[in-house]
C-alpha cells in the first residue's frame, strides 16, 4: 500500500508553530533571563538556522514521533554534535544524523561569533489526512515545508504540547576547562546574599574554599594558604582582588563576563600558584552603548561603554569609590579608610578577524589612625596594570593573543617611610588552534620583569622582625614560562586534556626551574551523570602570609614550594537546571610557606598552672599578647631585650619571634576531604545551592605532625534566592563552619574553638524603565545575625576562654541600575 | 600565631571599632605645664635609652660591650660596658655607658603625653637590673653630667630645650623618677610592652 505523504515539523521552543527565528529568540529569553547582571555588553543574538531544516520521515517508521535535541553549534555555524536526550528509534537516531547537516548563522557575543548549545525539538508527524496552512494564532506562518515533508500543523495536539516543551539556547562561547570546579556568572551570584553583587566574592562559599575569618576575602583552598591562592583578571595576575578588610573586589562587576575557580590541576595557562585558582574574564567589547551605576551605603560605582568610529571601536570607563572615609570622620576622629578602583578599556577591530584592545585597571586602599602629631598609615596598597593585547583569530579554528603588560604595586605599612614597590612588564602569547574535530591545542609563553625597591626601615625594628624585613630586599626578579595542552576528546563520551607547563625563576641572583605536568579528564557515563578527574604538580616561589601589592620574599630562600593535587568527582545533571557534584581530593604540599599554619596553636596569655609570671614582677603593666613568662626565656648566655615600662622601643617578643620563625620555616602538609554541591540555578524562579567541604588540612614540622591552623572540618554553605513576582526578589544564604583548632588548655579538654554560623539576607525591588533599563532597590546584610567569631583562645591567671571578635557585620542599602 | 591571624583581621577590627567609637568630640587636653613637659622629656630619655639598647645589644653575648648605630632620625649612638645576664629569672644585670651625639627619635603614641620628638646630645651612664621577663623588676640608677635635649613634646606641641643639663634618676619597676636640671621629676612608665 502506498504510504501517505509523511510530514515533519522543526519547532525551536514552545510557541505553537512560530517562526524558527522567534522561538529561538524566546528560548534565549528564558535562557538568558533579563536581570540587572546582564548589561547590554553581553548581548548575545541567537544561531540562526540558514534555510530549512526538513527531515524526512524515516524509512520503515510509524507514528508520530517527538525528538529533543542538544545541539553543538560551532562558531562558524556548523553543528558539531547532535544528542537526543531520549532514545526513540529510529526517530533519535535519524534526527540526530540530519541534524548534523544544518547550518546556522553563528550565535554572537558582543558582536564576535560564539559556540552556542541549542535544545532542539524535531517533530515527526505521520499525516493522516491532508494538512491545513499552518498559521499561529498570532498569524505568523510556519516556514515552507519541502516536497515530500509538511510543516507543522497549528493547532494540533502534538503543537501545543510542544508549548510546554524546556528549550533551552544557552550561548557558551568559551571552552568548559575540566578541572573547574565551578564558574559563577554575575547574573546568579548577584542572587546569593551577602556577596552584594560580587562575583569574587561569592568563591568563598564554593566547596573546598575555607575561610579564615568570616567575611574576610582571604581563604584557604584544600588546604592551600591564601598566599597560594592565585588571581587573574584576562589572564593577568593581580596581586589581590579585594578591597580592604570585608571589602569588595577591585574590579567593577559590571565589567567581569564571570569568574571561574579552579582548586586543583588548573589549565596549564596557569601557573606560578601552587594553591587555587580564581579567573575572572571581563566582558568582551559590546557593540551598542549601555551602563551600570549603583549606589550603596559605603561605595559609589558605575560602568559606561560606547561604541565609536562606525561601530569597529568601543570604549569603556568604570570604577568605584568609597565614601566610607567622610563616614568615619564623622564617627570617629582618628580612625581613616579610603578605597577607590578604576577600569578602563579602549577595543578597536582592525579587520574581521584582528582586534586590538588596551585595558587598565587599579586598586587602592588606606587604613590609617590620626596621632595627635601625624597620620599614621596602618595598611595602604594601590596596584595598576596596563594590559595591550592584539587578538587574531585563523578563520574559525584558531586564535592567537600577543599582550605585554605594565604594572605598579605598593604597600605602605606603619609609619610613612616604610614601603614596599614593585614594578613590573610583562608580555605573553596565548595561542589556540583545532587540529581536528576531536583536538585543540593550546600553547603560550610569558615573560615577567619585577622590579622591587624596598624600605623597610629595619634600623628601630625588633631583631626578628628585622629579620623578616630583610627576605624583601630590593631588587629584579624574571620569571619565564612555557606551556602547552591538547584537549582531545577520545570518544563523543571521553575528553582528556594532558597538558605542562615550565617556569624558570630568577630573584636576587637565585635561580630555580618548575614543570608542572598536569592532566585532566571527562568520562560520560550516561547522559546524566559524568567522572572528572583531575591531577596537576604546581610550583610557587615563597609567598607571604596574604596576598599583598609588592610583599613578595626575594632570593626564593628555601627553594620553590610545590603541590601536588588530585581529585575525583562524579557529575550529575538532575534536570530543571540542577546539577550536584561529588569530589574527592587529596593534594600534598611540600616545602610550603605557610606563616599563617607553620606552628601549632597556642594560647596568648599563659594558662593557669604554667608560669604565673605576671604576678611577680609587674614592670610591664599590660601584656596584649606577649607571655612572655610561659616558659620562654631568652637564651642563657645572652642578653634578654630591656623591656621595662611602656613601649616597644625595638624590644624583642614572645610573639615577634614566633612570627618571624612562622614565616621562615618551610612545612610540608596535606589536604583531603570530600566535597558536594548541589546547585539549582539561581537564576531560575527559586533557585539556590549547597555547598559543603569535609576536610582536613595538616602540617608536618620538625618530626610533629598537627592540623593546620585554620583547618575547619566541616564548612558549609546554603542559599535560596525566590522570584516573588511583580519585581520582588528575596534571598537568604546560611554560612557554618568548625573551629579552627584550639590551643591546648588544661581546664578545657575541647580540641577546637566554638562553630561559627551566620544569615545573609537580600531583598530587591526592580522597576524595569524600559526595554533595556532598569532600577533597583537592594537592601543586603552579611552576617544578620550579628554572630561573632572566635579567633584564638586567651589565658589568664583566672582561666582559659575563646576570644571571640566581631560581629563583622556589613548592612546595605542601595540602588542599582542598568541601561 | 595569634599575633599574625590578629593582624589578618585588622582591618576588619578596625572598621568595627571605628564604628562603634564615640562620634561626639574628643575632650579638650588640660596645657602641659612645665612638669608635663619635663616628664614628657624624661620619657624619651629612658625609651632612647631603651631602644639603643634593644638595637645595640639584645641577644649579644654577655661580657663587654660595645657597640654603635645610626638613630632612627638622624645622629649616631654608642655603647660600650659590661652586661651580664639570667635567663632563669629574666633579668640583665647592666654597666654600660651611652652616647648620644645628636641622637633623634620620633615616638608617636595614642597617649598624647607619650608622643615626643626628642635629639639627644651627651653621655648618660645605666647601672643596674633590666627585666627581659615580668618575672624580673627593672632596678637602674642613670646619670649625666651634661645632657642637652631639644625636640617637642606634647600635647599640644611644645618645643623643647635643655642644654647642659644633669640627670641624677633611678628606676624602680615602672616608676621612673629624679631630678632633672636640678628639677624633681618623675614619671610612671606603665604601658603596652
Amino acid at each position: 500500500m502506498r504510504r501517505r505523504a509523511r510530514r515533519l515539523a522543526l519547532a525551536f521552543a514552545s510557541a505553537t508553530s512560530l517562526p524558527v527565528e522567534s522561538l529561538a529568540e524566546r528560548a534565549i529569553a528564558r535562557a538568558e533571563p533579563s536581570d540587572a547582571a546582564r548589561p547590554p555588553a553581553e548581548t548575545v543574538t541567537k544561531p540562526k538556522l540558514r534555510g530549512t531544516a526538513d527531515v524526512p520521515y524515516p524509512e520503515g517508521a510509524r507514528g508520530d514521533a517527538r525528538v529533543v535535541l542538544t545541539l553543538e553549534v560551532r562558531a562558524d555555524g556548523t553543528v558539531r554534535s547532535a544528542t537526543a536526550d531520549e532514545p526513540n528509534e529510529p526517530f533519535s537516531s535519524h534526527a540526530s544524523a540530519a541534524a548534523l547537516d544544518f547550518v546556522f548563522e553563528p550565535a554572537t557575543r558582543g558582536g564576535r561569533p560564539v559556540a552556542a548549545k541549542i535544545r532542539l525539538e524535531l517533530r515527526f508527524i505521520e499525516p493522516a489526512a491532508p494538512e491545513p496552512q499552518p498559521e499561529t494564532a498570532e498569524g505568523v506562518t510556519t516556514p515552507a515545508a519541502a516536497p515530500g515533508t509538511a510543516a507543522l500543523p497549528a493547532g494540533t495536539p502534538a503543537a501545543k504540547a510542544a508549548a510546554h516543551q524546556p528549550i533551552e539556547v544557552v550561548v557558551t562561547g568559551v571552552r568548559p576547562e575540566l578541572s573547574r570546579t565551578a564558574s559563577l556568572t554575575r547574573a546568579e551570584v548577584r542572587e546569593i546574599p551577602g556577596t552584594f553583587g560580587d562575583p569574587f566574592r561569592a568563591v568563598e562559599a564554593l566547596p573546598g574554599v575555607t575561610p579564615i575569618v568570616s567575611g574576610l576575602p582571604f581563604f584557604f583552598v584544600r588546604g592551600a594558604p591564601p598566599g597560594n591562592v592565585g588571581y587573574f583578571l584576562d589572564g593577568v595576575r593581580v596581586p589581590l582582588l579585594f578591597h580592604v578588610g570585608a571589602g569588595p573586589s577591585v574590579v567593577n562587576p559590571a565589567l567581569i563576563d564571570r569568574v571561574d575557580f579552579y582548586p586543583a590541576g588548573y589549565p596549564a595557562r596557569f601557573g606560578r600558584v601552587s594553591g587555587g585558582v580564581v579567573a575572572g574574564e571581563t566582558l568582551p567589547p559590546a557593540a551598542e552603548f549601555h551602563g551600570e551605576y549603583n549606589v550603596r551605603v559605603f561605595d559609589v560605582g558605575a560602568m559606561v561603554e560606547a561604541p565609536f568610529a562606525d561601530g569597529r571601536a568601543t570604549a569603556m570607563l568604570g570604577g568605584r569609590y568609597s565614601y566610607t572615609g567622610y563616614l568615619l570622620t564623622a564617627l570617629s576622629q582618628t580612625t581613616l579608610l579610603d578605597y577607590w578602583d578604576y577600569q578602563g578599556r579602549v577595543s578597536y577591530e582592525l579587520g574581521p578577524r584582528d582586534r586590538v584592545e588596551l585595558f587598565s585597571f587599579g586598586s587602592y586602599d588606606y587604613v590609617g589612625e590620626r596621632t595627635p602629631t601625624e597620620t599614621i598609615t596602618l595598611f595602604g596598597t594601590e596596584f595598576h596594570r596596563l594590559d595591550l593585547r592584539y587578538d587574531h583569530r585563523f578563520a574559525q579554528r584558531g586564535k592567537l593573543r600577543t599582550a605585554f603588560t605594565l604594572g605598579l604595586d605598593r604597600s605602605r605599612v606603619q609609619q610613612q617611610d616604610r614601603h614596599v614597590r614593585m614594578r613590573t612588564a610583562g608580555a605573553r602569547n596565548e595561542f589556540e588552534y583545532r587540529l581536528s574535530d576531536s583536538a585543540l591545542f593550546r600553547a603560550g609563553t610569558d615573560l615577567s620583569l619585577e622590579t622591587y625597591d624596598i624600605e623597610l626601615g629595619t634600623t628601630d625594628l625588633p631583631p626578628s622582625t628585622a629579620r623578616v624585613a630583610e627576605s624583601f630586599p630590593s631588587r629584579t626578579d624574571t620569571a619565564l614560562g612555557l606551556r602547552g595542552d591538547v584537549v582531545l576528546r577520545v570518544t563523543p563520551r571521553f575528553e582528556v586534556t594532558p597538558g605542562a607547563r615550565i617556569d624558570l625563576y630568577g630573584s636576587d641572583g637565585v635561580t630555580a626551574l618548575a614543570i608542572d605536568p598536569r592532566v585532566s579528564w571527562r568520562a560520560q557515563a550516561s547522559e546524566k551523570w559524568a567522572v572528572l578527574g583531575v591531577f596537576g604538580v604546581a610550583h610557587q616561589p615563597p609567598a607571604f602570609v596574604v596576598p599583598l601589592p609588592g610583599f613578595q620574599p626575594g632570593g626564593i630562600p628555601g627553594g620553590l614550594q610545590r603541590a601536588l593535587q588530585g581529585s575525583l568527582g562524579i557529575e550529575l545533571a538532575l534536570g530543571k537546571n540542577m546539577t550536584a557534584t561529588a569530589t574527592a581530593f587529596q593534594n600534598a604540599f611540600f616545602s610550603m610557606s605557610d606563616p599563617l599554619g607553620a606552628v601549632p596553636p597556642l594560647p596568648m596569655g599563659c594558662p593557669p598552672g604554667t608560669y604565673p609570671g605576671n604576678s611577680i614582677g609587674g614592670d610591664l603593666g599590660e601584656q596584649p599578647d606577649e607571655a612572655a613568662p610561659c616558659g620562654e626565656r631568652f637564651p642563657p648566655g645572652t642578653l634578654g631585650p630591656d623591656r621595662s615600662g611602656g613601649g616597644g622601643q625595638g624590644a624583642d617578643s614572645r610573639g615577634n619571634r614566633r612570627t618571624a620563625e612562622a614565616f621562615e620555616v618551610r612545612t610540608m602538609g596535606s589536604g583531603r576531604g570530600i566535597e558536594l554541591y548541589f546547585k539549582r540555578r539561581l537564576t531560575e524562579r527559586l533557585g539556590g545551592f549547597v555547598s559543603y567541604t569535609f576536610s582536613r588540612s595538616t602540617r608536618s614540622y620538625e618530626r610533629r605532625s598537627y592540623p593546620a591552623a585554620f583547618d575547619r572540618t566541616h564548612v558549609a554553605n546554603a542559599a535560596l534566592a525566590y522570584d516573588l513576582g511583580r519585581g520582588f526578589r528575596a534571598g537568604v544564604r546560611g554560612m557554618f563552619y568548625t573551629g579552627v583548632p584550639k590551643a591546648p588548655d588544661a581546664t578545657d579538654p575541647s580540641t577546637r574553638l566554638p562553630a561559627f554560623f551566620r544569615l545573609d539576607v537580600r531583598f530587591e525591588k526592580r522597576f524595569q524603565l524600559g526595554k533595556k533599563s532598569h532600577l533597583s532597590l537592594v537592601a543586603e546584610w552579611l552576617n544578620a545575625t550579628l554572630s561573632k567569631e572566635a579567633v584564638t583562645t586567651t589565658c589568664t591567671l583566672s582561666g582559659c576562654e575563646a576570644e571571640m571578635i566581631g560581629p563583622v557585620t556589613i548592612p546595605s542599602v542601595g540602588v542599582e541600575g542598568a541601561f | 600565631m595569634a599575633g599574625s591571624r590578629l593582624s589578618i583581621a585588622a582591618p576588619v577590627l578596625l572598621l568595627l571599632a571605628a564604628c562603634g567609637s564615640d562620634p561626639g568630640a574628643a575632650p579638650t587636653s588640660p596645657p602641659c605645664d612645665a612638669a608635663c613637659q619635663d616628664s614628657v622629656a624624661l620619657r624619651a630619655v629612658r625609651e632612647m635609652t631603651k631602644l639603643a639598647y634593644n638595637l645595640l645589644l639584645q641577644g649579644n653575648p654577655v661580657g663587654p660591650q660595645s657597640a654603635n648605630s645610626p638613630c632612627p632620625l638622624g645622629g649616631n649612638v654608642s655603647i660600650v660596658g659590661e652586661a651580664s645576664s639570667n635567663a632563669d629569672q629574666g633579668a640583665t644585670v647592666v654597666s654600660l655607658v651611652y652616647d648620644f651625639d645628636g641622637c633623634a627619635h620620633l615616638e608617636v603614641d595614642d597617649e598624647p603625653g607619650e608622643t615626643y620628638q626628642m635629639t639627644l646630645t651627651g653621655v648618660l651612664t645605666q647601672d643596674g637590673t633590666l627585666a627581659a621577663q615580668p618575672s624580673a623588676t627593672t632596678a637602674l640608677v642613670m646619670g649625666s653630667d651634661s645632657m642637652t635635649m631639644n625636640g617637642t613634646v606634647y600635647d599640644p606641641p611644645l618645643a623643647y630645650g635643655e642644654e647642659g643639663c644633669a640627670l641624677e634618676l633611678g628606676q624602680n619597676g615602672n616608676d621612673l623618677s629624679g631630678l632633672m636640671c636640678g628639677r624633681e621629676v618623675g614619671v610612671d612608665l606603665s604601658g603596652p610592652n
